[in-house]
Parts: structure tokens; sequence; C-alpha cells
């Protein structure tokens, strides 16, 4: 199938929108000098709203998916779900961003971000090795400069290092295993990917040692265990707004690339690489679970929480079935939203009582009883109880597993979820039961900061409760991934 | 043993044995001159895989733009540095093991696929066609696309790194 | 003529002797060096690729292109970032990094 050149224009509408505000940004940074400087963070997080519905009401995917600017990118369905996604992650981020005058008074900040989502949105509906490699590339080299951004904070900018450099070196690996790829089948398209393959007889081993090369560098983009060492650090050296960041959208973006390469290229050696996912999975949610039990830091605590949270969502990819596809993107849309709250709480309590330790939690019930409220809507939805998001997204991905044989998987699940509600609650404890002197002092909001977490708490409960209409979309989005 | 096959060993072995020299030289600056070389080595390889658009842009980009930053930062944080201290941490075994397996690994896996041995009709081929390749770089139907997107992703890095490495009034607190 | 293999077992050593570099040091400016070798050999791959089995499709070629700019932006903020450290005097960066723990 091919499109036409308007239809071709029309589905990149949101990603030249995203060029267009990176550029009225940047320009109104150079043009306001003085306090109006503030309002850019208004200004992203409406443009990206608008783009939202810009690409509700234009970019619709089609019913087929189609391959479009010359087999680039890939018009679908899954494509679509996750733009929308990322669009409402950056929209979050940058009001969490508001009030810190380190980050909201410089337009780069802004623009950064939104060149990352971006990279983000071709990252998800990628069809080529090369459009992959460089959406991952341009989502990535911002990241890297956002998580270094408070540039005289030594923590801020180890953490820029330390993600750069982890970045830069599973991108290399990773592109080795692309080049390889291109070597055995002369092709760069994703969905020639396992054809080409197969008709130059390439031997099965040589296809796995690609494939767990590419593995590395999704791996890292997801922060699955073994590729997890720089989430803990860089999570808790980056400004919380772009850590609440990097643990969501480009997270997501990273399950997108993964889910969408790893079933369309690889589909002759499927068992394969449903035994190293299952693998993943299982390290990820373990490792992250039990180290995350000891963490004082609500950053690091978090980070190996998302390092288990990757590991449920692996457990509805290893399931390998287009049901567990749309599991894992239920999933990653209630984790999106759940984990944005929880680091938009923690940006508060951090700018308001300037610590991120688990003690600066006490007694906030009473000094703000509506940030704790959310928090705990947010530890409960991410342990997974009803009748938040997190448990739709859990109850889906094990469904998926169990329905694809694979109960033990399922089960490790379940055991893990067990153990990771000790660690919430002990979170909770701080906010709820623990009292300290300054409860008295009561935790003032800016108004952008209510919005935002109004949103991820309204969005969290919708999500647990009326699952029918986003099930069909990730149900779409699932089956568009599991086509070629 | 051709002529080619010569200068290919001759350069291998150099571009090898200065990448080498690269990640164990014990100081940095010295580390990055290897670095000059090794780099260099490849775009000698780049040119006998008669591609020699890539060499030359290999010297421009790498050589001429790449190496002289590192080259540069080597000097700029030479105060800190302090030479007496390892090179590598302690798990470099580890490292130089993993390393090893990979390489184990490839070249063993690499040795079962006959299409290692091309049948001769396509070696003889064509040098590249650099008009083609620009034409094909601003084809819709083409690559235009990813050749946007690198554009962004420069100006993206421009301002990331001029943001980060800007020299500020007061900039030390 | 020079066989492929050559060219792939040459790359393949390349890109793990950069590897080592990149594992074992323990300076940020030594781990970047080890980065572009891997790069360097990953373009090798790529051109080798092309040059003897695909000659006559442009895909290898955009793919080396890209490539060459990826990894100028990468080391463009990589070098940023590291001497704006340096310039904090900030010597946990300088001399104790490692990539084989968090």
């Amino acid at each position: 199938m091919t499109a036409d050149f308007a239809t071709m224009l029309s589905a990149v509408f949101p990603e030249i929108g995203l060029v267009v505000l990176m550029v009225v940004v940047l320009g109104l940074d150079l043009l306001w000098r003085d306090e109006r400087v503030r309002r850019l963070g208004w200004i992203t997080a409406a443009g990206c709203l608008f783009l939202v519905v810009l690409s509700l009401v234009f970019a619709l995917p089609p019913a087929e998916p189609l391959l479009i600017w010359g087999g680039m990118l890939r018009l679908d369905a899954a494509g679509f779900v996750f733009r929308i996604v990322f669009l409402l992650g950056a929209a979050l981020t940058a009001l969490f961003s508001l009030g810190q005058d380190d980050l909201q008074k410089h337009g780069e900040y802004y623009g950064l971000m939104l060149v990352s989502t971006l990279g983000m949105s071709l990252m998800a509906s990628a069809a080529d090795l090369i459009m992959l490699y460089l959406a991952i590339e341009l989502t990535s080299i911002p990241l890297y400069v956002l998580a270094g951004f408070r540039f005289r904070d030594d923590k801020s900018v180890e953490a820029g290092i330390k993600y750069l450099l982890f970045g830069a070196m599973t991108s290399a690996v990773m592109l080795y295993g692309l080049s390889l790829l291109y070597g055995f089948s002369g092709t760069t398209q994703i969905a020639e990917l396992a054809e080409q393959i197969d008709r130059h007889s390439v031997p099965v081993s040589l296809l796995v040692i690609s494939l767990v090369l590419v593995l590395v560098g999704f791996g890292f983009k997801v922060s699955a265990v073994p590729f997890h060492f720089w989430a803990p650090d860089v999570y808790e050296g980056a400004p919380t707004p772009v850590a609440g960041y990097l643990s969501t959208a480009s997270k997501a973006a990273g399950f997108a690339v993964l889910m969408r390469v790893i079933l369309t290229g690889f589909w002759a050696v499927t068992p394969i690489w449903m035994d190293l996912i299952a693998g993943l999975a299982i390290v990820s949610m373990t490792v992250g679970n039990l180290l995350a039990l000891t963490q004082t830091n609500i950053k690091r605590l978090l980070a190996y929480s998302s390092i288990a949270q990757a590991g449920y969502i692996l457990v509805g990819v290893a399931a390998g079935t287009s049901f567990g596809m749309s599991g894992a993107v239920y999933y990653l849309m209630a984790y999106l939203l759940t984990n944005l709250v929880a680091f938009g709480v923690v940006s508060v309590v951090g700018q308001r009582v300037g610590s991120d330790d688990l003690s600066a939690y006490a007694g906030l019930s009473r000094r703000a009883p509506a940030v704790a409220l959310i928090l705990l809507i947010s530890m409960l939805s991410l342990g997974g109880i009803p009748p938040f998001a997190g448990f739709v997204g859990k109850v889906l991905v094990f469904a998926a597993a169990v329905e694809a044989g694979r109960w033990w998987l399922a089960l490790i699940g379940v055991i893990n979820s067990i153990v990771a509600l000790y660690y919430y609650l002990i979170v909770l404890k701080s906010a709820y039961l623990l009292r300290s002197e300054d409860e008295q002092k009561p935790l003032q909001l800016m108004a952008g900061w209510r919005v935002a977490l109004l949103v991820c708490v309204t969005g969290v409960l919708v999500l647990g409760v009326v699952i029918a209409p986003w099930f069909e979309w990730a149900g779409k989005a699932g089956w568009a991934l599991s086509i070629y | 043993m051709s002529g080619t096959q010569f200068i290919f060993l001759v350069t291998a072995g150099v571009t090898l044995a200065a990448a080498v020299m690269t990640v164990s030289a014990r100081k940095m600056m010295h580390a990055a001159l290897w670095l000059v070389l090794a780099l260099t080595g490849v775009a000698v390889l780049f040119a006998l895989l008669r591609s020699s658009f890539f060499a030359v842009v290999q010297v421009l980009v790498y050589i001429g733009a790449i190496a002289i930053l590192i080259i540069f930062s080597v000097m700029l944080t030479r105060r800190v540095v302090q030479e007496q201290r390892p090179r590598v941490n302690r798990l470099w075994w580890v490292a130089a093991l993993l390393a090893l397996m990979l390489f184990t690994g490839l070249v063993a896996t690499l040795a079962s696929w006959n299409g290692l041995y091309p049948t001769g009709q396509a070696v003889a081929g064509h040098p590249e066609d650099i008009g083609a390749l620009g034409l094909a770089l601003v084809d819709p139907a083409g690559f235009v696309i990813p050749f946007e997107v690198a554009s962004l992703l420069l100006l993206a890095a421009l301002v990331g790194a001029v943001f980060i490495a800007l020299e500020r009034k007061g900039g030390m607190q | 003529m020079i066989p492929l293999s050559w060219y792939l077992i040459f790359a393949a050593l390349l890109f793990c002797v950069g590897l080592y570099g990149v594992l074992a040091r323990r300076n940020a400016i030594g781990i970047m060096m080890g980065v572009e070798l891997m790069l360097n050999a990953v373009n090798i791959n790529l051109l080798a690729f092309w040059s003897y089995l695909y000659a006559d499709r442009l895909n290898g070629l955009v793919f080396v292109a890209i490539v060459f700019v990826a990894a100028a932006a990468e080391a463009a903020v990589g070098l940023a970032l590291i001497i704006s450290a340096y310039r904090r005097r900030n010597t946990v960066i300088a001399e104790e990094l490692t990539m084989l723990k968090g």
C-alpha cells in the first residue's frame, strides 16, 4: 500500500507541530528577558495538549497499518497511542517543572524536552532500522542534557554524565547488532528483516547474537536488569521532573521499539526471545523489588520500583501474543500517569521541604492532606491495588502470561507484587503515621502543580474504573504491533 | 598475497595496535593521539572499501572534529586529573573477559554463515554514487525524514552543549 | 581481493577493544574514546557489508551517514558535560567512574 503526499504530511503533523512549538519556546525565551519567561512552562504544556487534540482530529491511524515516507515510518494505532502518551507526559512534566527557577527560566529546558518528545514519537512509529537508531539518539541526547541541567549542582551533572556514558555505550552495542542485521538481510526495513534473513539462510546462532546485542540497547532504555545500573544514580541526581519523565515516557518509548522490533524482526527465533525476555522480566522484578526494600531516599526507591515495574511490563511482552502486547500498552498508559504523579508529589515535597529523604514525608497528611491522599493513590496504584489503574495493568499482563502457558512467570510476578507492597506502604507510613515538628505549616501548591496532580490522579482513577475504551485502544495498538 | 591484501593487513594491524594503546595508555593525552591514529587507519580501510567519500568524511568529522574536541577536553581538564592514579578500575578483568567472550562468540558464529563468502558477482560492483546518495537523502520516498531529523538532532545537541558548557558570570559558587 | 570476513573480524576486534576501554576505564574522557572506537567498528561493518553484498542499494550508505551525525552529536554533548564537571573540580567523575557497578 502506498500513501499520497497529503496523507504522509498529515501523518507527521504532530511531529512538525513539536518542532514549531520548540522554535516558539526558544524564540520567546530570547524575547522575554524578564519575569514573563516563567510562562514558558504553561506554553509548553498548552502546546502539547493542543497537539494531542490535533492528532486526535487529523492524525487518526488508518484501519490497516500503512508504511509512509519511503518505509521510514509506519502509520498505525501503536504509533498513535504512544504519541499521545508521550505528549501527555511532556505536558505534565512541563507543569511539574514550574516554580523551579533553575529549570523554568531557561527556554532550552522546554525546547530540549520537546525535541526528546519528538524523538520518542518517532521511535514508536519507526519502521526502519536507520530511523529507529536516529530516533533513539534524538530521544536520548536531549535527555542527557536535561539530566545534567542543573549545571551548578554536582549531583545533577554527575547524573547527566553517567546517563550519557551508559547511553552511549549501550546504543553503540545495539548499533553493532543493527549493523549485523543489515549485513545478514541487506534491508533496513524492520518488516522485511525476517524474510530476508530467512532467504540468506542465516544460522540461528548469528540471529541470537544480534538479538542479544540489540536487547542491550533496549534494556537500557526500559531500565531492565542487568542494564539498570544507571537508573538509581541518575534519578537521584537529575531534577525531579526530569527523573519522572525518564522513568515514564522514555521507558514507554523503549518498550514501543522493543515490541515492534522483536515481534516483527525476530519472529524466526520467537521461542528464544520469549525465554530471553521472560528471564529479563524475572531478574528485573526480583532485583528491583529487593533493592527497593532498603532505600531511604524516595527518588532511589522510585528508581528501583521503576526497574521492577519494567519487569512486570516485560511479563506481558514475554507472552508474545497480541493480548500480551495490549496488556503491556495498557500497563504503560497506567504506569505513565501513576509514576508521573508519584514523581510530581516528590517534586512538590522536595521543593517545599527541601529534601528527598523519606523522613521529609513525616506529617505530610497533616500539612497537606490532599497531597498525602494523592501520594496514597499513586503508591497503591504502583502496588497494584484495585480500583486504581496499576491493578488493571497487572491483571492484564499476568493474564496474558497465563494464557500463553507461562503461569510460572505470572506467579513470580504476583509474589513480587506482594513484596513490593511493603516498601510502597513504608512511604505511606511516613506520610500518615509519623509525626514531625513542622506539621502545622501547610504546603503551598502552585496552580500548575495542582492542575497536573489533579489530571494525573483523575487519569489513574479513570484507567482503573472505566476500562473498556482504553483497553480498546491498547488492543488496537497491540494488534498493530503484532502484524506486519 | 596480493598488494591490497598486504595494505589491508598492515593498516588493520596498525589500527588495532593504536586502538589497544587508546584504551590502555596511562596519559589521557597519549590515548587521544593514539585515537587519532586509529581513526586514520579506519579512514584508509574506508578507502579500501571503495568508499572514498566516507574516507574523506571520516578525516573531516572524526579526526577533524571529534578527535580535536577530545584533545581539547583533555587539555582543559588536565589540572584535575592526577596521572599517577590507576587508569583502569579493579574490575578490569571482568571487562576484558566480557570483550573476549563477545569476540569469540562473534567470530565463531560469523564463520558459520555462508553469506560471508559472496559468490563473486557483487564483488566487482561499482564505487559509491554520491549523486544518488544525495538525491536519496531528499527524496520523500527515500530518506528525507532521517535527513531532516538528523539536522534537528545536531541542532538539539548544539543547544544542549552550549547551555551546559557556557561559562557564566559568577559561574563558580 | 580481500575477503569480506577479514573486514568483519577486524571490526569485531576493534569493537571489543573499544568495549573493553569503555568498561575498564575510570576516566570519563577515556570512556568516550572507547565509545568512538565502537562506533568506528560499526561503520566498518556497515560499509563492508554494503561494498561486498549490497552495493546496488543506498541504505547502507545512509546508515553510515546517520551514524556519523549521531556520533558527532553524542561527542559534543558528552564532552560539554565532562568539561562542565571538571570546571567544578568534581573528581568523582574525573577519577572514580566505573561502568561495572551502580
